[in-house]
C-alpha cells in the first residue's frame, strides 16, 4: 500500500508543481470574477443614454407620452442612476415618412458626428388601433435593448388603448396582473425551500464538472502513461510495483489533482458569491449600476452532494482506467487520437442523456440510462435533482456502476500490463483480446 | 555448493516470428559477480527479462530466491538496472531516488539519507536539487544506477551496466559493482564488452541465438578450452608479422587486432619458436606473452561471426 501511496504522492506532487497547473488553477477564478464584473463594467462605461427620436404620426399627444416614459428610464436603481434614453419628440403629422428618411441617414453614425442619433420609434393612430409602435436602429439585435424597450412601451401602449376604450386604466392594470408561478421543491415528502429550476441547474453543472474533468484529466492519465513508455521509466517501474499498483496509483493521484483544481475554483466561486458587491466596488461599478451578471450558486442539498460526490469518483475512476489502457497501447499522443474515440463516444453519450432524461426523470429509460456503467455517473446526479430517486434504485445503480468499474479497471489492469511494455505499433483488436486473456 | 540465488531452468521465450531464448538452463550461485555473455540480439535481455517476471517464458520455469511465484513480490531484495533505461525528465533528481526507493519499500527519510550519500559518492552532489532533464547521459545512468542500488539489495541485475559510458565513469561503476558483491551480495550482469567481463566475472554464461554456449567459472572456462596462447603487442613492421602467423605449423589460429594480436599455438608448441620467427622477420615486439586463452578469443570461437543478429529484442516485444 506504501507502494500505492508513493505513486499517487508523485503523481499528485509533479503534476501540482507544474506552470500549467498553476496558471489554470489561477485563471478560474480571475474567469469567474471577469464574469461576473466585466458587463456591469462595460455598461456602467456607456455614461449618456440612448439617443432616440420619437416620431408621432398623430397628433403628438401619444408621442409625448411614450417620450416621457424612455427618459423616465433609469440604469439601475439608485438615485443617482443614469438615464437609460435621451429621447426627442418630433411631432411629424402627414410627414412622417420623410421624416424618418431624412432621420434614417443621421442613425448609427460614430458616436463623434454632430447629431448622430440611435434608433427611431415611430407610433401613429393607426398603430395605437392595432397595439403596434416600430423602432429602427442598430441595436434591433440584441435581445436586451428590445426587451427593454417593449417593457417601457408596453404599459403606456395599454394605458392609452385602456383610455381610449373609455377604461379607467387604474383599475384595469391593477386587475390585469400576469400569473406568477412559485415553485418549491418537495423532497421525500419535505418542502424544501429551493426553487426547481436552481438544483436542476446545479446538477447540471455538476454533469459539465465531470465532463470537463474527464477531459482535462483522463486524457492526463493517458498522456502519462504514454509518457512513461517514451522515457523508457516503465520497465524499472514494473520491476518493484504491479501493473494494478501503477494503473491505481496513477488514477488516484491525478485525480486528487482535478479534486484540488475543482475544490479551488468552487471555493472561488463561492467567495465571488458571498462578497459581490465589494469586489464590483473594487472594479469601481456600484451596486447601483447592476446589469452585470448576478453571480448565483444555489445552495447545495447534502444527499444531491453526496450522490454527485460518488457518481463523481466512480465516473473518474472507470474513464481514467479506460484511458490508461488506451495510452498503454499506443506509443504516441497521434496514435491516441483514434484510440480514444470509443471512450469519447461514452462521455458524449452521458452528457447527452442528461438531456434525453429532461421530461420523464423516473421513466424507463433514465431508469435503464442509471443501469449503464459508463452513462450513470452523468445520469443519476440530474435525475436525483429533478425528482429523487428511489433508495433501492439508487442503491442498484451504484452497485452496477461499481460492477462495470472493476470488469473495466481489470480488463485495463490486463491491457495495461502487456501494453506498457509494447513499443513500435499499436496494438490491433486482436493483440487486445490476446492481452485480455493472457494469464 | 553454495545457495543458489537465481535458477533458470529450461527456459524457452518465443516472440511472433523468432525464438528469443532457447530451452535455457542456468544457476546464479549466492555471492560473486555473475555474466551473462552474447553478441547483440542474443537474448541477454529477454532471460533478464524472464529472471524479473516482467516476461513469462513460454516454457521452463524460473525461480528467484527460492520463489517461482515472480520477482516482484521480492523486489525489495532485488536492484534491477533495466537495458531499456529511462528517468522522469521533470523530476528533480533527490524526488526522482526517493521516488524509485519508496517503490521498494524503503521510508522516505531513510531514502533521502541514503540519496544523498550516493550522490555525494558519485560526484552529483552539486545536481540534488536539478532537474533530471538537464543531467548528460551518463550522468542520468548514475542516478539509475544508484536507484536500483539504494535499497541495498541482496541480489542485483544489471543489463549493460556499462554501456554508455566514459572511461573514468565506467571505472567507477565496476568498483562500485565489485565492492557489492565483496559484501557477500550477488551481481548479475550482462555484457558484450569481454573485457569487463573478464575482469569482473566468477562466472559465465556465454549464450547466442538463444541458446548456451558456455557456462562456467572463468578458471573452469579456460581450461576447458585449453591450448596455449600468445599475446603479441607490435611495435614495428607488424604487416611482416603477418606472414610468421601464417604458419599454421606454429600458430593454429589468430585474431589479429592491427597493433595487437592473439593467437593459439599449434600442437606441441611452447612459444620459442614463433618468437625466434618474429625476430628473424624483423618484428618490433613489446609484448609477448604465453597465457589462457583470453574470452575473447572463447568468445569468438564458440559464438562465432554468425552469432550476431542484426535485430535487437525489443523490436518483437
Amino acid at each position: 500500500m506504501s507502494k500505492v501511496f508513493a505513486v499517487i504522492r508523485r503523481e499528485f506532487v509533479e503534476r501540482v508543481r507544474t506552470k500549467a497547473f498553476v496558471i489554470g488553477t489561477l485563471l478560474g477564478p480571475v474567469f469567474f470574477i471577469g464574469m461576473a464584473v466585466l458587463p456591469a463594467l462595460l455598461l456602467s462605461r456607456e455614461t449618456t443614454g440612448r439617443k432616440v427620436v420619437v416620431i408621432d404620426a398623430g397628433t403628438g399627444e401619444f408621442g409625448a407620452k411614450i417620450t416621457a416614459a424612455l427618459a423616465a428610464a433609469k440604469k439601475g436603481t439608485g438615485a443617482d442612476a443614469e438615464s437609460k434614453f435621451v429621447p426627442t419628440l418630433v411631432v411629424a403629422g402627414t410627414r412622417a415618412e420623410e421624416v424618418r428618411d431624412s432621420l434614417v441617414r443621421m442613425t448609427g453614425l460614430s458616436k463623434r458626428a454632430e447629431g448622430s442619433i440611435d434608433g427611431l420609434v415611430m407610433v401613429s393612430e393607426s398603430g395605437i388601433a392595432k397595439g403596434q409602435a416600430s423602432y429602427l436602429g442598430v441595436n434591433v439585435g440584441s435581445p436586451r435593448d428590445m426587451e427593454d424597450l417593449r417593457g417601457i412601451l408596453s404599459p403606456v401602449m395599454m394605458t392609452e388603448r385602456l383610455q381610449r376604450a373609455g377604461v379607467d386604466p387604474v383599475v384595469a392594470l391593477g386587475a390585469v396582473v400576469p400569473l406568477s408561478l412559485e415553485t418549491r421543491k418537495v423532497s421525500e415528502g419535505k418542502l424544501t425551500n429551493e426553487s426547481g429550476g436552481a438544483t436542476f441547474a446545479l446538477a447540471y453543472a455538476m454533469g459539465f464538472i465531470l465532463y470537463i474533468s474527464l477531459l482535462l484529466y483522463g486524457t492526463q492519465v493517458m498522456s502519462s502513461v504514454i509518457e512513461e513508455k517514451s522515457n523508457r521509466i516503465m520497465e524499472i517501474l514494473v520491476s518493484s510495483l504491479t501493473p494494478f499498483q501503477l494503473l491505481l496509483g496513477k488514477v488516484v493521484g491525478v485525480g486528487a489533482v482535478s479534486m484540488l483544481q475543482i475544490g479551488v475554483w468552487t471555493t472561488a466561486a463561492k467567495l465571488l458569491r458571498d462578497y459581490q458587491p465589494q469586489i464590483m466596488k473594487a472594479f469601481g461599478v456600484s451596486g447601483a449600476a447592476g446589469g452585470g451578471m448576478p453571480f448565483m450558486l444555489p445552495s447545495m442539498p447534502t444527499d444531491l452532494l453526496v450522490i454527485f460526490l460518488i457518481y463523481f469518483a466512480l465516473g473518474f475512476l472507470l474513464y481514467s482506467a479506460a484511458y490508461a489502457a488506451i495510452g498503454s497501447m499506443c506509443t504516441t499522443i497521434q496514435e491516441t487520437q483514434q484510440a480514444q474515440m470509443p471512450v469519447m463516444l461514452f462521455i458524449i453519450m452521458g452528457l447527452m442523456s442528461m438531456f434525453a432524461l429532461l421530461n420523464e426523470p423516473n421513466g424507463t429509460l433514465a431508469r435503464v440510462l442509471s443501469l449503464i456503467p459508463p452513462l450513470a455517473p452523468f445520469v443519476v446526479p440530474v435525475r436525483h435533482s429533478i425528482a429523487p430517486i428511489p433508495i433501492g434504485e439508487l442503491l442498484l445503480s451504484i452497485a452496477s456502476t461499481v460492477a462495470g468499474l472493476l470488469l473495466i479497471v481489470w480488463v485495463a489492469a490486463r491491457i495495461y500490463r502487456v501494453g506498457i511494455l509494447s513499443y513500435g505499433k499499436k496494438a490491433s483488436v486482436k493483440d487486445l483480446w490476446r492481452w485480455v486473456r493472457a494469464s | 555448493m553454495a545457495e543458489t540465488v537465481i535458477a533458470v531452468n529450461g527456459v524457452t521465450k518465443r516472440f511472433s516470428g523468432h525464438t528469443a531464448v532457447k530451452n535455457l538452463s542456468m544457476s546464479v550461485a549466492r555471492g560473486g559477480i555473475f555474466g551473462l555473455l552474447g553478441p547483440n540480439g542474443a537474448g541477454k535481455s529477454t532471460t533478464i527479462r524472464m529472471i524479473m517476471n516482467i516476461f513469462m517464458p513460454d516454457e521452463g520455469q524460473v525461480a528467484v530466491l527460492g520463489s517461482t511465484a515472480g520477482s516482484r513480490g521480492l523486489s525489495a531484495r532485488i536492484g534491477y538496472l533495466p537495458e531499456e533505461r529511462g528517468l522522469y525528465p521533470k523530476m528533480k533528481v533527490i524526488d526522482q531516488i526517493i521516488f524509485l526507493a519508496e517503490t521498494k519499500g524503503i521510508p522516505r527519510a531513510v531514502a533521502r539519507k541514503r540519496a544523498g550519500e550516493w550522490l555525494a559518492r558519485l560526484d552529483l552532489g552539486d545536481w540534488t536539487a536539478k532537474k533530471v532533464q538537464d543531467l548528460s547521459k551518463g550522468m542520468q545512468q548514475k542516478i539509475q544506477f544508484i536507484g536500483a542500488l539504494l535499497h541495498e539489495p541482496e541480489l542485483v541485475i544489471l543489463d549493460e551496466p556499462f554501456s554508455g559510458l566514459d572511461p573514468v565513469n565506467s571505472k567507477t561503476m565496476r568498483e562500485i559493482v565489485v565492492d557489492i558483491a565483496r559484501q557477500g551480495r550477488t551481481v548479475l550482469f550482462s555484457t558484450h564488452i569481454m573485457e569487463h567481463a573478464e575482469k569482473m566475472c566468477d562466472h559465465i554464461v556465454i549464450i547466442a541465438h538463444g541458446e548456451k554456449r558456455v557456462d562456467g567459472t572463468l578458471a573452469e572456462i579456460k581450461r576447458e578450452f585449453g591450448g596455449q596462447h600468445v599475446a603479441l603487442t607490435f611495435t614495428r613492421n607488424a604487416e611482416r608479422a603477418a606472414r610468421v602467423l601464417a604458419d599454421r605449423t606454429l600458430v593454429s589460429k589468430v585474431s589479429d587486432f592491427g597493433a595487437t594480436a592473439e593467437v593459439a599455438l599449434a600442437a606441441n608448441e611452447s612459444g620459442d619458436r614463433l618468437l625466434e620467427a618474429l625476430v628473424r622477420e624483423g618484428v618490433g615486439l613489446s609484448r609477448f606473452q604465453v597465457m589462457e586463452a583470453s574470452l575473447q578469443s572463447i568468445f569468438e570461437a564458440r559464438v562465432g561471426v554468425d552469432g550476431a543478429r542484426p535485430f535487437a529484442m525489443r523490436e518483437e516485444s
